[in-house]
């Protein structure tokens, strides 16, 4: 359980480099990136170390399973990611750097607890956790309203959910008399018909899709999306929906919910499909279509999560995991094209950027590919698995709305990708440090190989 | 190897080009591949021996079904040898053409060749699905940016019609992976697959979906004419050339082998649907005022015979289908360089606008008349070849009588829409020449048009008066189609 205690230094760690004065001046995310990377390397060496240990830790509150510990690596290399993405994006500033590495790293312990949670007072201390430093990391930019909007929009209806997902606790606690998994999973056997228990089922599932944006409890996210710094927006469209999803399916696959409570899912990836990928059509500003796009991914991604078949777990690893690397990219290849505009965050800021440069350009074209998912890109790959998954639960119509909806997903990339390549009147200049580009490649690399390999992570 | 060779040369011919970008260099190093691939392919026909071939047989993603296995049986390999024949015209048909970026267009055509070439030597329903999507993405780019008038809105149309019949099939071939027992996806345990008659009833849709929009077939035929139109010449060559039979061979594939059942339920409607299509598109081609959308609606008639021939569903009908894919590729590429050729030397395709071409260049005029025979299906040719087995075999289907009398009108409508069109071309007093284009200035066919036409025009008419050597390649696999359906 070290990887929690270690994620807990690196924050104070972090934290005190500020407090020292080396995190209060221009550059200062030169030291607190490498450092953050060293840490969440750290910790997924601790990870592979304990591999084969998955025995319940912290009283019972906490066990890792081989699911658990992969969800971990990725949410973990993920965040190495943005860290180096930090170091460019927090060049320029000067104040506060450091609390805002050691905030992502704070949030980063919650989403580990979420992967790895046995008890729900576990699981509410993980989204909590998780969820109260990206209150303040969505108005990090305390200048601008947009920000201060995001952040107190995303904590109000947060707030809300937690609430909901308390209530849905203590109505489970209720009827089973534990917070424990493994005694829910065993009473849900015999009573698993009592009208409080399914409701308690239902308000937990409302907490947890909140913090995927699951429809309808999405309307905060294009607002929080298109306000929240760039670098908080990737963090919790990649990072956040990996951990959440983890959570889900422990809920959903270890405490034996009702029926209803899995025709509700249903419901809610139907409905999320439909609202995600046609609202995204209207989109012409590049955050806001990303919100929406990542709507739409949740909805695919439920979809998997009501296939009990026993591979959705790694169905829903492989497709967070790969869904994140295409969202990473694409977010950093906006900052650099949103520079060279001014601020403006349009999906016009993207036309020319073939022109402007060849490689970023052909990059961010397999990262669109792979989100609408267009064969020989991880993103089919994912897509196809959840297909499969559906129809092999039978699922026949869910699955034939999900097809369609893919369809509509791939025009609005579609459009973003003609922008990237149509010829505009003056090139943009692109400014591409050193390690952007590195992180950029990677993914667009990652993306490729990944889809043409699935099975090293499937 | 000899397969994986025939994707790679093109994929990686098209690769270079894109980063080294030899302005100059781009037609030649692009023929030189094309060429090579024809040569193979040829070798290829030469040497088989019948039956159905597996060259490659590899795990890729085992529990998905996926694996690389790949070969080809008489049909594939006649689709083989019709896209690397095929390809070498429609890389030099590039060479009168002024256009932008001569290196990109062509590693784009390179790389939709090794695409079609993947789609057509699949033996796995995920591989051939991949390659199929993939043969979208260089042509979306093609037309997207070298494309005519408003090609932004066509060109995505294009996508999104293509894309909704891909996506049908990508259900479709999900549903049967999950219902074989091995979750296998190749051709052969799908094919073993015994679906019951509710399912299949549906699941036909699903399969049929994707290769009705690509042809396409009456009514799911919205996308084309403008497409054709719009599209870069040798873009047009492409996709009424090679890439529509990839429809053809997805039926052969998919739709009749895995939902037997399915077809016969459907059947009589989609043989009248690709009738009335034809007859509806002939019509429009003769109110044509545009050459090329007259090219276009010819096309989508004959091809909605093919699809007729094709699902009468007997040896006849399915032989001349494949035999009409052949020459209906070489007639469409023929046919539209001659558009390009009249094109360029009055400035326009308006027909209203044009006559007497043929006193300036009437060599060119000679041309365009040996294509044109071939195209109303003239004894003699290879249409001819192909439409009187196609006809034979509605002829033998149940009810067959007025199929093949509509059919047959068809072959009517061409003569009648082709013989006026080339005489609004062609003859005439030259008096109707645009404005601003002198007519001594026009010159008659030259060497590089006579380079292109004269083997095409050869291969119609040797094909036509012994059409042996085709037929032969397909029947064998056409009866072991057959045989497994009955």
């Amino acid at each position: 359980m070290s990887v929690l205690i270690l994620l807990s230094v690196l924050g104070v760690v972090l934290l005190y480099i500020g407090l020292s004065g080396a995190g209060s001046r221009a550059g200062a995310s030169s030291i607190l990136a490498p450092i953050g990377v060293l840490g969440v390397v750290g910790a997924v060496a601790l990870l592979l170390r304990d591999f084969y240990i998955n025995i319940p830790e912290y009283g019972h509150m906490l066990a890792f399973s081989d699911m658990s510990r992969w969800f971990s690596i990725g949410i973990l290399v993920i965040t190495g990611l943005i860290f180096l993405f930090g170091l460019d994006y927090y060049a320029k500033e000067e104040k506060n750097v450091a609390e805002q590495f050691a905030l992502i790293a704070f949030s980063l312990v919650g989403a580990v607890m979420l992967t790895s949670y046995m008890n729900l007072l576990s699981l509410f201390l993980g989204i909590e956790v998780l969820s109260i430093p990206l209150y303040i990391l969505a108005g990090g930019k305390r200048h601008s309203f947009r920000s201060s909007e995001a952040s107190f929009k995303y904590f109000l209806m947060g707030s809300f959910a937690s609430a909901f997902l308390l209530m849905g606790i203590a109505l489970i606690y209720g009827v089973c008399a534990s917070f424990e998994l493994s005694k829910i999973t065993e009473v849900a056997a015999t009573s698993g018909g009592n009208i409080l228990f399914i409701l308690g089922g239902f308000f937990v599932l409302v907490g947890l899709t909140f913090k995927v944006a699951a429809v309808p409890f999405h309307f905060w996210s294009p607002d929080v999306y298109e306000g929240a710094p760039t670098l908080v927006t990737a963090y919790m469209s990649t990072v956040v929906k990996m951990a959440a999803f983890a959570g889900l399916l422990r809920f959903v696959g270890m405490s034996g919910m009702p029926q209803s409570v899995g025709q509700a899912l249903v419901m809610i990836a139907a409905v999320t499909l439909v609202l995600g990928n046609i609202i995204a059509l209207r989109q012409s500003h590049f955050k806001r279509l990303m919100a929406y796009s990542s709507i739409a991914h949740s909805g695919f991604l439920i979809m998997a999560l009501v296939s009990s078949a026993p591979d959705n777990e790694r169905a829903i690893l492989y497709y967070t995991f790969t869904y994140s690397l295409a969202t990473l990219g694409l977010f950093m290849v906006m900052t650099i094209a949103k520079r060279a505009a001014n601020g403006d965050e349009h999906i016009r800021i993207f036309r020319g950027l073939f022109r402007a440069n060849p490689w970023i350009g052909i990059v961010a074209l397999l990262l669109l590919l792979s989100l609408a998912g267009i064969p020989l890109t991880a993103g089919f790959m994912a897509k196809f698995k959840v297909f499969q998954l559906a129809l092999g639960q039978g699922h026949l119509k869910l699955t034939a709305l999900a097809v369609t909806m893919a369809l509509v997903g791939i025009y609005y990339y579609a459009v973003v990708i003609r922008e990237a390549f149509s010829p505009s009147e003056q090139a943009p200049v692109l400014v591409v440090s050193p390690v952007n580009l590195l992180v950029i490649s990677l993914c667009g690399i990652a993306v490729v190989v990944l889809g043409v390999m699935p099975q090293w992570v499937l | 190897m000899i397969l994986l060779l025939l994707i790679a040369i093109p994929f990686i011919t098209g690769l270079l080009l894109l980063v080294s970008r030899p302005p100059a260099q781009a037609r030649p190093i692009a023929m030189v591949a094309t060429i090579a691939c024809a040569v193979i392919a040829l070798a290829q026909c030469w040497q088989y021996p019948g039956g159905e071939l597996t060259f490659i047989e590899k795990d890729w993603v085992p529990d998905w079904g996926l694996r690389l296995k790949m070969g080809y049986d008489g049909i594939g390999l006649l689709m083989l040898m019709l896209t690397a024949v095929i390809f070498p015209f429609i890389i030099a048909a590039g060479a009168k053409e002024n256009q932008e970026n001569p290196a990109v267009v062509n590693a784009l055509l390179l790389f939709t060749q090794s695409f079609l070439f993947g789609v057509f030597s699949s033996q796995n329903a995920f591989l051939f699905y991949i390659f199929y999507e993939l043969s979208l993405v260089p042509l979306f780019f093609y037309l997207l940016f070298w494309g005519g008038a408003n090609r932004r809105a066509i060109t995505m149309r294009f996508f999104i019609y293509t894309l909704l019949g891909g996506l049908a099939l990508l259900f479709g071939i999900a549903y049967c992976v999950v219902q074989e027992p091995s979750h296998s996806a190749d051709f052969s345990a799908l094919h073993a697959l015994h679906l019951p008659y509710d399912t299949q009833v549906w699941l036909f849709w699903a399969l049929f979906l994707a290769f009705a929009v690509k042809l396409p077939i009456f009514p799911f035929h919205s996308w084309q004419p403008d497409t054709y139109t719009m599209a870069p010449l040798q873009g047009t060559m492409v996709l009424g050339g090679v890439l529509l039979k990839m429809g053809l061979f997805g039926i052969l594939r998919f739709v009749f082998p895995i939902v037997p059942l399915g077809t016969e339920h459907w059947r009589d409607l989609v043989v009248w649907l690709s009738i009335i299509g034809a007859i509806y598109a002939g019509w429009i081609a003769f109110r044509q005022t545009d050459l090329k959308r007259l090219v276009a609606y010819s096309s989508l008639s004959h091809v909605g015979i093919l699809c007729a021939g094709l699902f009468a569903w007997n040896t006849y009908g399915i032989t001349g289908s494949l035999y009409q894919a052949f020459a209906h590729a070489v007639l469409v590429v023929s046919m539209l360089y001659i558009v390009g050729a009249v094109q360029r030397r009055t400035g326009t395709t308006d027909l209203s606008v044009m006559g007497g071409l043929k006193l300036k260049s009437p060599r060119l005029a000679a041309l365009f008349f040996l294509v044109m025979i071939n195209a109303v299906a003239l004894p003699l040719t290879q249409s001819f070849v192909g439409e009187w087995l196609m006809f034979n075999g509605l002829w033998q289907m149940e009810g067959g009588l007025w199929m093949t009398v509509a059919a047959v009108s068809t072959i009517i409508l061409g003569a009648v829409y082709m013989l006026y069109a080339y005489q609004r071309v062609m003859l005439g007093p030259d008096t109707r020449v645009r404005p601003g284009v002198l007519l001594s200035e026009i010159a008659d066919a030259d060497q590089a048009d006579h380079l292109f036409l004269v083997p095409l025009i050869a291969i119609t008419l040797v094909l036509g008066f012994f059409p042996a050597p085709v037929l032969n390649l397909v029947q064998g696999s056409v009866q072991t189609l057959l045989s497994s359906l009955h």
